[in-house]
């Protein structure tokens, strides 16, 4: 062979003027037809014990996230969960002897850009099933898109209510827990620990508005009084205007926040003193440990919240499931902040949710789209328990509205090692304590 | 004493305030459309930057006023590469196009800061920390300070205009850019300049907000808006007109909070922006020719 590649016999009897043949030329030409032909053939058409076993063509799960946008923050380490699920999942050999393939698209935190997403998702990706979601309105907005297309939708981060009560449909789940059950495991401290007159702060939106309606329903039940409300859009950088009108005679501000909002009216409720007279509680959303938490710092001290998840090592937290999955989450997130960044509930229940389908896919042996029927069957009433695919504990995704009920957990900001702040537990309410009765009717 | 005047006093600080800040990030905004007839729509995230700039010298050295230097110092910086690089070619054609390249640097900002210093809220601390009491609530020290540097470094900007030969540069380029040049004005270099002074203007803005809000990727698109509605009332390229357009806005969100929701505030603002542009579209504050 020569160094530009030519090999010189070829190139003589193939290419020197008056040695090809009109037969020679029909004969290589008609030979290399029909090695290019079957070459294509075997690419193109599935070998029969391919289609029989469906060995390699992966089951594809796709979903939105905000990644970009006031949201990217939580949205982020929702894929960071994704990404750890998906990959110990084929680690250990795929569901159903097939590996899992993951595609995550950005939602922006919007609707319109959700639906577009998961319309691709659908239409272009061709997905076998959904798993993400993060905001309630976009999820809302995109539960129509796999309706239509009877794609089963496992929800990853949505907490508005009615995505399982009065919008609930047949392809949409919600592996872990709801604002009228954190309610019901919360209302009761509030009430009886800390005071009986509350004020809601909560994120003008779907989920803030839901959960707002589920704790003045769990704080008036038990005799206590809701004094009032404010609500302040998404986004509000500077929520002075809105915080410098509370003011009376409470006991307890209650805040119904997620991501940036979260540190904003924590740190700005603190500047103005109003955690001088009154008691900061809420959603744990708004301070989560891992994004929320290093930047309130001081001012989250004495925060009184509840969580489905808490990245510490305690009670029920203290379990070697937990610990790999908090390394592993960990260590993922290092690809966004070289520091790593600790695991939280966005993470956790899209680790968990992804989870929750693999054993849903195994028990009705799922091979794709096509068997949809048979895995939203296979999930109905799903029990799973603790476990390195369910760190956080058992659970059962209730037949009646597809909705999961989780432990949860109470907890308070205090000061940890050094100079860092960390919740501690108060008190673990056991899912089973926290079932509220179903209120859907499918379609 | 009543209610409503514990609520109009507390309003007007909180407007006044607020209006104060939100001029800063304005005025760098009004300085480069004056001159370079740019509406930059990355403004928001080199008030970003600054922030994180800040944020970066404050933790290795402690020191907030270390970090408000560097975070003026590095946008500033990077304001003038990216004039430079990116701007200077389309200076002059359709505003369009500087519309588009300065949105699309924005978009490249945001998403380069995610990847670099990932989702976390990033947290500096304040200058000052004490509290004024007026009547229901406590005021932090720190937001009165930071309107009162505002105002200070708005006047050093329109000393520094005004006094010295690279300010009569500045001026005469805003005049009229042709005769600039043909009287030997490098007009080029006052443009680089000057986005880089509205740069770091934007960066010193935003590091000086960033005890207030914390610091990350998408703190700079809330206050863009609001900057852009005060440009436009205040007059664009006015500086002195941005200041009182942004008082104004505040005192009107501020004192409109007292009869409705916050939320709903934000109309008034919305509803100055739409008269200013019907009744006086060069600007509320500009004085009109005769």
């Amino acid at each position: 062979m020569r160094e530009d590649g030519h090999d010189r016999r070829v190139d003589e009897t193939m290419w020197r003027p008056g040695t090809i043949t009109r037969r020679r030329f029909v004969g290589v030409g008609a030979a290399s037809v029909a090695a290019a032909g079957a070459l294509g053939a075997a690419m193109l058409v599935p070998s029969p014990w391919r289609q029989l076993f469906g060995a390699e063509k992966p089951i594809k799960i796709g979903g939105i996230q905000p990644l970009t946008g006031p949201a990217a923050g939580g949205g982020l380490m929702a894929k960071v969960g994704q990404e750890v699920a998906a990959e110990r999942i084929n680690a250990a050999g795929g569901v159903n002897g097939r590996p899992i393939e993951l595609i995550v698209e950005d939602s922006e935190g919007k609707p319109a850009a959700g639906i577009r997403k998961t319309r691709k998702l659908l239409t272009r990706d061709l997905i076998d099933v959904g798993q993400g979601g993060f905001m309630s309105n976009v999820c809302i907005a995109c539960m129509p898109e796999y309706r239509r297309a009877r794609i089963v939708n496992m929800i990853g981060v949505c907490l508005d209510t009615t995505i399982t009560t009065s919008r609930c449909d047949r392809y949409t789940f919600r592996p872990f827990d709801y604002a009228p059950a954190q309610a019901v495991a919360f209302a009761p401290y509030l009430v009886n620990n800390i005071g009986k007159k509350w004020h809601i702060l909560f994120a003008d939106y779907a989920w803030g508005q839901t959960t707002r309606d589920a704790y003045r329903e769990g704080i008036e039940n038990l005799g206590g009084e809701v004094v009032g409300t404010t609500g302040i859009p998404l986004g509000t950088a500077d929520m002075v205007p809105f915080l410098s009108r509370i003011r009376g005679d409470f006991d307890g501000l209650f805040m119904i926040f997620f991501g940036k909002d979260g540190v904003n009216v924590v740190t700005q409720a603190y500047n103005l003193g109003l955690h001088n007279k009154y008691r900061f509680a809420g959603d744990g959303a708004a301070v989560v440990a891992g994004t929320n938490l290093p930047a309130q710092r001081e001012k989250a001290l004495g925060f009184v919240g509840i969580d489905r998840y808490l990245p510490i090592f305690q009670g029920p937290l203290d379990t070697e499931h937990h610990r790999k999955f908090f390394d592993a989450v960990f260590e993922q997130s290092k690809q966004y902040d070289p520091n790593g960044i600790l695991p939280d509930r966005y993470s956790q229940s899209n680790f968990e949710a992804l989870n929750v389908l693999k054993v849903g896919m195994e028990a009705c042996e799922f091979r794709g789209r096509e068997d949809t029927e048979k895995l939203v069957e296979a999930l109905e009433d799903l029990q799973v328990y603790a476990g390195d695919d369910f760190p956080t504990g058992d659970r059962l995704l209730r037949k009646a509205d597809h909705q999961a009920f989780t432990n949860e957990y109470i907890f308070e900001v205090v000061k940890g090692d050094g100079d860092t702040y960390q919740p501690k537990v108060l008190q673990v309410v056991p899912w089973q304590d926290t079932i509220v009765p179903p209120a859907c009717q499918f379609a | 004493m009543s209610e409503l005047f514990q609520d109009l006093v507390v309003q007007m600080l909180i407007g006044i305030s607020t209006g104060l800040i939100l001029a800063l990030v304005a005025s760098g905004l009004t300085l480069i459309f004056g001159i370079m007839d740019v509406v930059n729509f990355a403004h928001g995230e080199l008030f970003m930057l600054g922030a994180y700039m800040g944020w970066v010298f404050f933790t290795m050295t402690g020191s907030f006023w270390l970090g408000l230097a560097a975070a003026g110092l590095c946008v500033f910086v990077f304001g003038l590469i990216m004039q430079r690089s990116a701007l200077r070619s389309l200076i002059g054609s359709d505003p369009l196009t500087t519309i588009l390249a300065t949105f699309g640097i924005s978009l490249v900002l945001q998403t380069a800061a995610i990847w670099i210093w990932g989702p976390t809220v990033r947290r500096v601390g304040a200058a000052l920390t004490g509290h004024i009491v007026v009547f229901h609530l406590q005021f932090p020290v720190y937001r009165f300070m930071v309107a009162v540097l505002s105002l200070a470094i708005i006047a050093g900007l329109w000393l520094f205009m005004h006094r010295g030969r690279f300010g009569l540069w500045i001026r005469a380029t805003t005049q009229d850019r042709q005769m600039a040049l043909a009287m030997g004005i490098p007009v080029p270099l006052v443009h680089t300049v000057v986005f880089g002074i509205g740069a770091a203007m934007a960066a010193i803005s935003g590091y000086l907000y960033a005890p207030i809000l914390g610091v990350d990727p998408t703190m700079g698109v809330n206050n863009i808006l609001r900057a852009f509605i005060i440009v436009v009332v205040g007059g664009m390229g006015n500086l002195w007109g941005s200041v009182l357009a942004a008082v104004f806005i505040g005192v009107l969100e501020a004192l409109a909070v007292i009869w409705v929701s916050p939320a709903l505030a934000v109309i008034f603002s919305f509803a100055a922006l739409i008269v200013t542009l019907l009744v006086r579209p060069t600007g509320l504050f500009v004085a009109v020719p005769r």
